[in-house]
């Protein structure tokens, strides 16, 4: 067997154990077989083991013949034709482990493997442990896919599993309102940039005649490839992905999903939210950076919206009085650090920003509970109480609105509302006045029926809260 | 004007004792969840309790039931409970159908579905309910009812009946509906879904010809457009709650915290420009409130609340975020010892501000929404769910539709009124009464039988060596094993801070905290100072750990910042090593970290007790008040008079990882501390020649060859630690070794019996492998169960151990050590122990209760998706109420049962002794504890019940005996039952023997 296929082989494994670990955990879900926790933890161990290994595996190999491209076809899995035999449009599965995806994907598996092992002592005995785990397969086939797609097809399917059992986890105390309700949110939030993303996979099929990224961004491997767009339709293309990148990295105006999503269990808090989904924007940008560099403007208004996250982060954080928000509020200054990077062009910086701080933000809020103990400590070691100095009666008006705009953390969900979402939904309570007047216009004759009572719409619970 | 202002001051502040009484959880003290309706007897307390709280009083009847499908409720106890609360009316006949207690006991015997009408219909349509009888009727029941029915269709409905029949469509309809329509042809089953569904036709029409609506099932209801309106308010007052409180976790303060909360609150919103439209009107608003109190009333007037219910709103509107309202509360009255307590009046400041935004958020959500929320309107007749009640207990009594059917309408409405009279909540509450007895009964019986067991035992040999340990029920299993493993050693219990109340700071620590229990306040100041020796290479250490400190403070701190956060991220990789070694191999890790903390502390170091020791400014002990401590501790335990030549005390703590509840699993004695030092301060002025000289003059004589040694045992991982073990004379050292010989094997079976509990464990485990377990469990990050806590505690003995010894307790019950014969004629100690006990021991066992009873209520719920906010507590997620009570997983094994404490003493004496203290009468005579008294001569037993003392009946049970207590708990998880457990008449085994 030559190395390439040695690899290729390898490379397979580590799709399909993720893949295997989900279907495991979600048929047996819908047959209403219980896996024990012990059969669970296990299998989660063994999968992600040999996802890990596999791809290291790849890593080694290709390191040593110096390849930069592996390459695993799942073929076409839809196509259309037009009348000359051309292909007009392919659904396409192919996965690619190259310098960007490798270090991501080895990220992936060992920070969703140290949460795998800590959630299953962690959710011991509790009532939704199997829908932890099913969401928990879902969610690293998710991010391996997203990882390694060679075309915008696999990334978006990818996206899209990740975004599902993110949200889903946020819900995970579904007997409160309150996780229900943020769930909602950050699934309109996820919602919303889905579109924009599908948007621009579309727009890229029409620009570069298919999904693959090595078509778009030239045959050279990451992160080597130039964009073969014009810069007009780069710049289309590239703003709608950063919309995209936005909504699922809680950059502005969205970063507001952030410290909502702390509502699950502080496992999934750790990994999804602290670590990886929200850096799933920012690899996204990593990407398609090729695509970037061919618009000025495009990389202008990266760097803009980077930096403003990142400024927005670090003040909002300052008045943060609960530990899982201020690392929320943490994560979007780095976030919006990284985003920065990318638009600078420094893609190489950003890769080692991003898994620097997955690790450590992981770290931080699996030990979050530990918060008093650990003040504690350094209390002890300094040999004195921890509060601070600052004087804060006498504040100049701008440190007062600053200090406002920080605890109401810039009201940002409040202007979504006002701006976007109080709008559309008048917009369609017009539309629907209209309708029913319209109708009872038609059943003038007929004897009046009482109105169906007005279903309370997902949007309109959004406004409430 | 100047009254008005005043009465709504006042009236707050009374409401406030109606607030969850938990301070910061750093100090985590166990009491009473309803000690604000302590003056009410408990049954009634616990209904007053649901509704004010919307909780639950007792266990669902599930549970209860499933309970009595496992006998560990007996139909017995619940007759008993039935006959104990009627008195005569329990025989009155209740249309010729059965005697009210029958009929009562048929509720409580099976399972009685109920629901809202829409449910019940669901279930009598969509089930098998009107083709098949329950499968708790009897088959002749059954065979009679069918026949019944089948004579009367045929011979009586049909021949005329039918025509004038009440329910005649309903039957016609009910015909139709079975087989082929013609009951010539119906088979057996047919005739048994025909029965079936006269049965419900004949119930209904009943409960058509009941008056009294039924009260519905308990259940969480909230106005639809007023729940609107308090998330609105929630979602600001909680972001501002947090900030004002904030122990300076943010980096930003509040500004103009320290003019309170009110003015605070007005300086941010007075320039503000909202964004939510709801909040617009809030900067004009503020601007023209000036007082607190003026605003409350004003705001009051703008809500629409009349004078005579402006107690009631109050009431309820501090109730909705009762966490927080409950932590302003605590920080004004009761924090002067935090970082930043709050000014006296921000409670009521907070109201002021809740009204307010509460204005607000009614103007918009009124106006916004009134049409779109319109419930719908729904038939909520309770009478469908009294029929469905009595379809099904004329089943499971066998009455026939037939029978039912010549009930007159007076009949008809005695009956439904007598089902209507014992809804869920009065069934509960005899579950419960009857869960306790067993419980209760079982113990007492058993204790008379280890009373007999120890009479038989006759006068022991004077012990080898003497332990003392705390009452905590954690330590029973402990105390058992000791006796177990070297029946030569006696052991003691008294409350776990030995009399010592002090503030403590060890070595390395920045603090003083108190040590002792929470009504003490500490008049001396302990403190732990390096060996004269060590202190140079002490100092080296300080500034290494300082250092230290430093640098993790600013990694935190700057990995939240916008440059820092930066560098500490781009190295952030790094963290990668510390994480999956805490979370794959925490043991290695712990030892790990264990290394590193020994490189920057040291081993040696000595505690200055004494007045002017310490130097500058610490109130230590002077000799008279140690001789004070040690004789109060001699006195209390029973040992005063009969000390041995060594005597350990031992006191408790626990540690865990990741675990803000850390507090509440601590030595509760010690007020949420650790009571190592206690224990250590109490034999350092127990051997200190100059206080056994002033003892001496009093004439406490304390033998000068015996000594006395301080210890540590860790609860969550089972280790022990000595003190000051270099100043023990070296005579003493075989004796010593011994002890601890047999304290090795102890833990080890110590940790092996509370592994028994943990499912993670297999029940296979050896000693050593649970040893080892329990090590793992007490340093793993992802850890939440890391010890039990007091869970599963449901007695307290109080009197001399010889009659408890070798009772398999199963690590129920509180011991504390009481010799009657040392007391005087006033029972002066007892009544200071029971001072002590009954509040402590009852407050912990109450929360437990309440914490069990209704988790997501009274409890905080689980712990997984807590956060800690403020430094002070826990909310759920980002954004809750502050949660207070217990956490799930520490009360999930738990049998909320109240406390059993059986004294050793007479009755008189306890009835004086509930006379001169309210405290105590309070909670004996309210039944918030249950007490006995036992006199272990004779092993009589007196219970008080309604109020007096009355004989227990039962005979001493009839025990298992074994040998040792491994052999009875093995390969069990569940709680055990009593066993005698009779070391002596084995070979004795000291050390090394290690099951």
């Amino acid at each position: 067997m030559t190395s390439d296929q040695l690899a290729s082989w390898l490379a397979s494994i580590s799709i399909a154990a993720p893949a295997l670990l989900a279907t495991v955990f979600c048929v047996s879900s819908l047959v209403s077989t219980r896996l024990s926790e012990r059969t669970t933890a296990r299998l989660t161990e063994l999968c992600v083991v040999t996802g890990l290994v596999t791809a290291f595996g790849v890593l080694v190999i290709m390191l040593w013949t110096g390849s930069r491209h592996v390459v695993v076809e799942l073929g076409n899995w839809a196509a259309v034709h037009d009348a000359i035999e051309h292909d007009d449009y392919h659904f396409h599965f192919k996965f690619v482990f190259d310098r960007l995806s490798v270090p991501f994907v080895l990220l992936t598996y060992v920070l969703v493997g140290t949460v795998g092992a800590f959630g299953s002592r962690y959710l011991h005995r509790e009532r939704g442990f199997h829908r932890f785990f099913a969401q928990y397969g879902l969610f690293l086939l998710g991010m391996v896919m997203a990882a390694l797609a060679g075309t915008v097809e696999t990334l978006f399917f990818g996206w899209e599993l990740v975004g599902l059992s993110s949200a889903l986890l946020v819900g995970y105390f579904h007997d409160r309102p309150a996780p229900v309700r943020n769930a909602q949110r950050v699934w309109s939030v996820y919602r919303f940039a889905d579109a924009a993303f599908l948007v621009a996979a579309v727009a890229m099929h029409q620009c570069a005649g298919g999904g693959d990224f090595s078509a778009m961004m030239g045959e050279g491997a990451w992160p080597y490839g130039h964009a073969s767009i014009e810069p007009g339709a780069a710049l289309a293309i590239g703003l709608l992905l950063l919309t995209a990148a936005a909504g699922k990295s809680g950059l502005l105006p969205f970063s507001e999903w952030v410290p909502r999503a702390m509502e699950g269990p502080t496992p999934s808090s750790a990994i999804f939210y602290g670590a990886l989904s929200v850096h799933l924007g920012a690899y996204l940008l990593l990407r398609v950076s090729p695509l970037l560099e061919s618009s000025h403007l495009l990389q202008v208004a990266v760097v803009t919206l980077g930096l403003a996250s990142a400024v927005y982060g670090a003040v909002v954080a300052r008045a943060q009085t609960d530990i899982k928000t201020a690392i929320a509020f943490a994560s979007v200054t780095q976030v919006g650090l990284i985003t920065a990077e990318i638009g600078l062009g420094l893609r190489y910086l950003a890769l080692v920003h991003l898994v620097g701080h997955a690790c450590l933000r992981t770290l931080q809020l699996l030990r979050a509970p530990s918060l008093l103990d650990d003040r504690r400590t350094i209390e002890d070691a300094l040999g004195g109480r921890l509060v601070n100095q600052v004087d804060a009666t006498e504040l100049s008006p701008f440190r007062r609105w600053l200090y406002r705009f920080s605890l109401n953390r810039g009201s940002l969900d409040a202007w979504i509302d006002r701006l976007v979402v109080n709008p559309f939904i008048s917009l369609f309570a017009t539309a629907r006045d209209a309708e029913e007047r319209w109708l009872d216009c038609l059943r003038r004759d007929t004897p009046p029926k009482p109105a169906a009572p007005v279903p309370t719409t997902p949007v309109a619970e959004a406004e409430v809260a | 004007m100047a009254a008005t202002r005043d009465s709504i001051e006042a009236t707050i502040e009374h409401l406030a004792h109606l607030l969850p009484s938990q301070g910061p959880i750093t100090v985590f003290v166990h009491h009473n969840t309803l000690h604000a309706l302590e003056n009410l007897p408990f049954s009634e307390a616990v209904f007053v309790g649901a509704d004010l709280y919307d909780c639950h009083p007792f266990l669902p009847e599930d549970a209860y039931r499933r309970e009595f499908e496992r006998g560990r409720i007996t139909a017995d106890d619940l007759e008993r409970e039935l006959h104990a609360s009627f008195d005569q009316e329990g025989d009155t006949l209740i249309a010729c159908l059965g005697t009210r207690h029958d009929l009562w006991m048929s509720m409580l015997a099976h399972p009685l579905r109920e629901g809202r009408p829409a449910e019940v219909r669901w279930f009598i349509e969509e089930t098998e309910a009107l083709y098949r009888f329950r499968a708790e009727a009897a088959v002749s029941d059954r065979g009679h009812c069918i026949a019944d029915a089948r004579r009367w269709l045929v011979r009586d409905f049909v021949n005329g009946d039918a025509a004038n029949h009440p329910m005649s469509a309903a039957i016609q309809s009910a015909i139709e509906g079975i087989g082929s329509g013609k009951f010539e042809t119906w088979t057996a089953e047919d005739w048994e879904a025909f029965t079936l569904h006269l049965l419900w036709a004949t119930c209904r029409h009943g409960a058509e010809l009941s008056e009294l609506p039924a009260e519905g099932a308990d259940g969480r209801r909230r106005d639809p457009s007023a729940a609107a309106a308090d998330e609105l308010v929630d979602s600001v007052l909680i972001r501002f709650c947090s900030a004002f409180l904030d122990q300076g976790y943010a980096n930003w303060d509040l500004p103009q915290r320290v003019a309170g909360l009110f003015e605070s609150f007005r300086t941010s919103f007075l320039y503000a420009r909202p964004v939510e439209r709801w909040l617009h009107p809030l900067p004009g608003l503020v601007a023209e409130e000036a007082s607190p109190t003026g605003s409350i009333r004003r705001s009051l007037a703008a809500l629409g609340v009349p004078a005579a219910e402006q107690e009631a709103f109050l009431q309820a509107e501090l109730l909705k975020l009762r966490g927080w309202a409950g932590m302003i509360w605590q920080m004004e009255t009761n924090a002067e010892w935090t970082a930043r307590p709050a000014p006296r009046g921000s409670l009521v400041e907070y109201v002021a501000v809740r009204l307010l935004l509460l204005r607000l958020a009614r103007e918009a959500t009124e106006s916004e929404r009134a049409p779109a929320l319109q419930p719908m309107a729904r038939d909520d007749s309770p009478r469908t769910n009294l029929a469905f009640q009595a379809f099904q207990i004329a089943q499971i009594r066998g009455w026939s539709p037939v029978e039912l059917l010549r009930l007159t309408p007076v009949e008809w409405r005695l009956l439904m009124s007598e089902i209507a009279a014992f809804p869920s909540r009065r069934r509960r509450q005899f579950y419960h009464e009857a869960y306790e007895r067993h419980y209760r009964e079982a113990a007492l019986k058993a204790l008379r039988r280890s009373c007999l067991a120890s009479e038989r035992a006759g006068m022991q040999k004077p012990p080898a060596y003497q332990t003392v340990f705390c009452i905590d029920d954690r330590e029973e299993s402990f105390r058992r094993h000791l006796e177990e493993v070297d029946p030569e050693g006696e052991t003691l219990g008294s409350a776990g801070f030995f009399g010592v109340a002090m503030y403590y700071r060890g070595l390395g620590e920045s603090q003083f905290r108190p040590l002792c229990p929470v009504n003490v306040k500490p008049q001396h100041d302990v403190i732990e100072a390096p060996a004269y020796s060590a202190a140079a290479s002490n100092r080296r250490r300080a500034t290494a750990r300082k250092a230290m400190g430093q640098t993790a403070y600013r990694v935190t701190q700057g990995s939240r910042s916008f440059l820092g956060g930066m560098l500490t991220a781009v190295a952030g990789a790094v963290a990668a090593a510390p994480l999956v070694f805490c979370v794959l191999f925490p043991r290695m890790a712990a030892r790990l970290r264990h290394r590193v903390g020994q490189i920057v502390t040291i081993k040696q170091t000595e505690i200055c007790i004494e007045a002017g020791e310490a130097g500058s400014g610490l109130r230590g002990y002077t000799i008279p008040q140690m001789a004070d401590i040690v004789n109060g501790l001699l006195v209390s335990s029973g040992l005063g008079g009969r000390l041995s030549d060594l005597v350990v005390i031992f006191g408790h703590g626990s540690s865990s990882l990741n675990n803000p509840h850390a507090a509440a699993y601590d030595c509760g004695a010690c007020g949420g501390g650790r009571g190592g030092p206690n224990a250590r301060a109490f034999a350092q002025m127990a051997n200190d020649a100059r206080v056994r000289a002033e003892l001496a003059q009093r004439g406490v004589q304390i033998p000068p060859t015996c000594s006395f040694v301080g210890a540590y045992h860790n609860t969550c991982n089972d280790s022990v630690e000595y003190y000051d073990l270099d100043n023990l004379p070296a005579v003493k050292r075989p004796l010593l070794e011994r002890l601890m010989a047999s304290v090795e094997v102890a833990r080890r079976r110590d940790a092996h019996e509370r592994c028994r509990r943990f499912e993670s464990a297999d029940l296979s485990l050896t000693a050593d492998a649970a040893l080892k377990h329990v090590e793992g469990r007490s340093e793993d990050l992802s850890q939440v169960r890391s010890e039990c806590g007091h869970a599963t505690n449901a007695m307290c003995l109080v009197g001399r151990r010889n009659w408890s010894r070798g009772l398999y307790l199963d690590r129920r019950a509180f011991l504390t050590s009481y010799d009657p014969r040392l007391d005087d004629e006033n029972h002066s100690v007892l009544a200071r122990i029971l001072g002590a006990v009954i509040p402590v021991c009852g407050g912990i066992n109450l929360e437990y209760y309440f914490s069990r009873v209704d988790n997501k209520g009274y409890g905080c719920g689980t712990k997984l998706p807590h956060n800690v906010t403020s430094l002070l507590g826990v909310m759920d997620g980002a954004g809750s109420d502050l949660r207070t009570g217990l956490p799930w997983q520490m009360v999930e094994i738990h049998e909320p049962i109240r406390l059993l404490f059986v004294i050793e003493t007479m009755p008189q004496a306890m009835l004086k002794i509930m006379d001169d203290s309210p405290a105590i009468h309070q909670l004996v005579t309210g039944n918030w504890v249950q007490v006995a008294t036992i006199e272990p001569a004779t092993g009589q037993i007196q219970v008080f019940r309604n109020g007096r003392f009355e004989p227990f009946d039962g005979a001493p049970a009839d025990l298992p005996v074994v040998a040792d207590s491994t052999s009875w708990w093995r390969g069990q998880r569940d709680h055990l039952g009593f066993a005698l457990v009779e070391t002596d008449r084995r070979p004795r085994v000291v050390a090394g023997a290690v099951r």
